[in-house]
């Protein structure tokens, strides 16, 4: 049996951490937290969120610890085919993973347990709904005690999820920029005037930084002997939080690239003929897992993911990322999970010794890879050469399935209209030529009634 | 419930998350009114309920609390 590498996000709780053991992720738990784990297992808390999709189950593993001198139990917790970060997610993603952490919360309290973090990147979406994936979150409730995570629920999912509905939704991005979630007195500077007329925001986002500036480093110790948080306040506090939560909106409007569906050049029968073409390569590569860069709303990851292909599905734009995981949630989708990503500055490598949070490319490759209607953009519009547009889906994917997109094409006249044309290898000739270096041509089709042409490439 | 006595002297470990003083603070100056809040909230619901259910049955989905 091989040695175990210790996961580079999982260091700050003492109660235990995960590890990757040839190739299985398992997560040891400390003698220190026994107890409260068992009180997981013994309250019935455990089985009541696993049962309801709120908790990753797990399996107790019979492979030797990590680092043994300090442990009790060795799990094995589901494995998830994708890890994502809570910068990559639409708002309404942001909000039902904020709700589910305050469900679960609320159910712990029911049962004895409190949680004692509230970290947005403790839940992942598995099977297209919100699962906390951290079983070590649960303490033991003391009645008395305020909420110890109740600092880092404002800033992971309040403090962003407010700013995206009452200022500007691009500034969910801060998320990347500050690991811990947005600082609460950063939100208010940001926040318009009018958000202080909403009670919630008030009390948990402005009375809130307010009294963090102002008791900042007080002794709290003592003060707390005298005056308590009562169960019924707690459970208050929990309720409040989750209206202020609920009574978030924010929706998608008709930004440039939500209405590109409807309005790009494409006949009835070309649409035909390269949704035809995309599910004959599907049959040719076979792949198990996909990556669609550039999907919109998702209507051709869809034709992967309703094939059982694991699909995930990037855009750029927030707005056709909210469509796609409002539609995955109203039906039900479980192979797909849109996501927001910027291709030419992708999620990158970063937290503690830039190992906490994975850029995108280490948390590949796929099977294949999808890129329909995107290589202008990257070639174009962000100046990439295509040989190294060819280099970089080549990290990402055995398999790639590419639509080029000429000069001639509307799309393409579009991104030339105000620029001089540099790109004298913009062309299907020094498309292939850059492609062939690095893949093997398995397929080439034209797309009926356009100019565009749909290639299957497979890594060499 | 079963589980109960295992809670007794079961000492909690120390936390790893600093709930920061400000932020603790707080929660003892809100929960109060919050508390007070959710319970009159659910005792104005469980009114409502007597008498709803005086009007007519229940439905299934009121059953289950949707």
């Amino acid at each position: 049996m091989g040695s175990s590498v210790r996961n580079g996000a999982s260091f700050r709780d003492p109660s235990g951490f995960l590890f990757v053991r040839d190739g299985t992720l398992f997560r040891q738990v400390n003698q220190s937290y026994r107890p409260t784990f068992d009180l997981l297992e013994h309250s019935g808390l455990y089985a009541e969120l696993v049962d309801d999709g709120l908790l990753i189950p797990h399996t107790l593993a019979a492979v030797p610890a990590a680092e043994p001198e300090a442990a009790s139990l060795v799990l094995r917790p589901d494995p998830l085919s994708f890890i994502s970060y809570p910068y990559e997610w639409s708002f309404s993603q942001l909000q039902d993973a904020a709700l589910a952490t305050l469900e679960i919360q609320q159910r712990a309290l029911g049962r004895g347990l409190s949680l004692k973090d509230a970290s947005a990147y403790n839940i992942q979406f598995l099977r297209g709904r919100p699962v906390l994936i951290d079983t070590l979150s649960f303490e033991v409730y003391r009645e008395g005690d305020p909420w110890i995570a109740y600092r880092q629920f404002c800033q992971h999912f309040l403090a962003p999820l407010a700013l995206m509905s009452r200022r500007e939704i691009r500034l969910g991005q801060l998320l990347r920029l500050y690991i811990d979630g947005v600082p609460l007195d950063l939100a208010v500077r940001l926040l318009p005037w009018k958000a202080r007329l909403n009670v919630g925001l008030l009390t948990h986002l402005y009375l809130h930084a307010a009294s963090m500036r102002r008791y900042a480093g007080a002794e709290v110790r003592t003060a707390q002997g005298a005056r308590r948080v009562t169960r019924t306040g707690f459970l208050g506090l929990i309720d409040n939080l989750r209206r202020t939560v609920a009574g978030l909106r924010w929706d998608p409007g008709r930004t440039a690239w939500a209405e590109y569906q409807t309005m790009h050049n494409y006949t009835p029968v070309a649409l035909e003929a390269k949704r035809r073409l995309v599910v004959e390569y599907f049959e040719q590569a076979r792949p198990s897992s996909l990556w669609d860069l550039g999907a919109n709303t998702g209507a051709f990851s869809r034709l992967a993911s309703e094939r059982g292909i694991d699909t995930l599905s990037f855009d750029v734009d927030p707005s056709a990322v909210e469509a796609n995981y409002r539609t995955v949630r109203a039906s039900g989708e479980a192979n797909l999970l849109p996501l927001l990503v910027d291709l030419t500055n992708p999620s990158p490598a970063q937290g503690w010794h830039h190992a906490e949070r994975l850029s995108l490319r280490q948390r590949g490759p796929v099977d294949a890879v999808m890129a329909l209607a995107l290589v202008h953009h990257l070639a174009i519009g962000n100046n990439v050469p295509l040989p190294q547009v060819a280099s970089f889906l080549a990290d990402l994917g055995r398999w790639v399935i590419i639509e080029f997109v000429p000069k001639s094409d509307g799309q393409v006249k579009r991104l030339l209209a105000a620029r001089d044309d540099i790109f004298s290898d913009y062309n299907v000739e020094g498309f292939e030529r850059a492609f062939n270096g690095a893949f093997e041509l398995r397929r080439r089709e034209p797309i009926a009634e356009s100019e565009r042409t749909l290639y299957l490439w497979e890594k060499r | 419930m079963s589980w109960l006595p295992l809670l007794v002297g079961l000492a909690a470990p120390p936390a790893y998350l600093d709930p920061g003083s400000g932020s603790f603070l707080i929660q003892l100056v809100i929960a109060g009114a919050l508390g007070a809040a959710l319970a009159i909230r659910m005792s104005w619901s469980r009114i409502k309920g007597i008498f709803r259910r005086k009007e007519s049955p229940p439905s299934d989905s009121e059953k289950h609390g949707e």
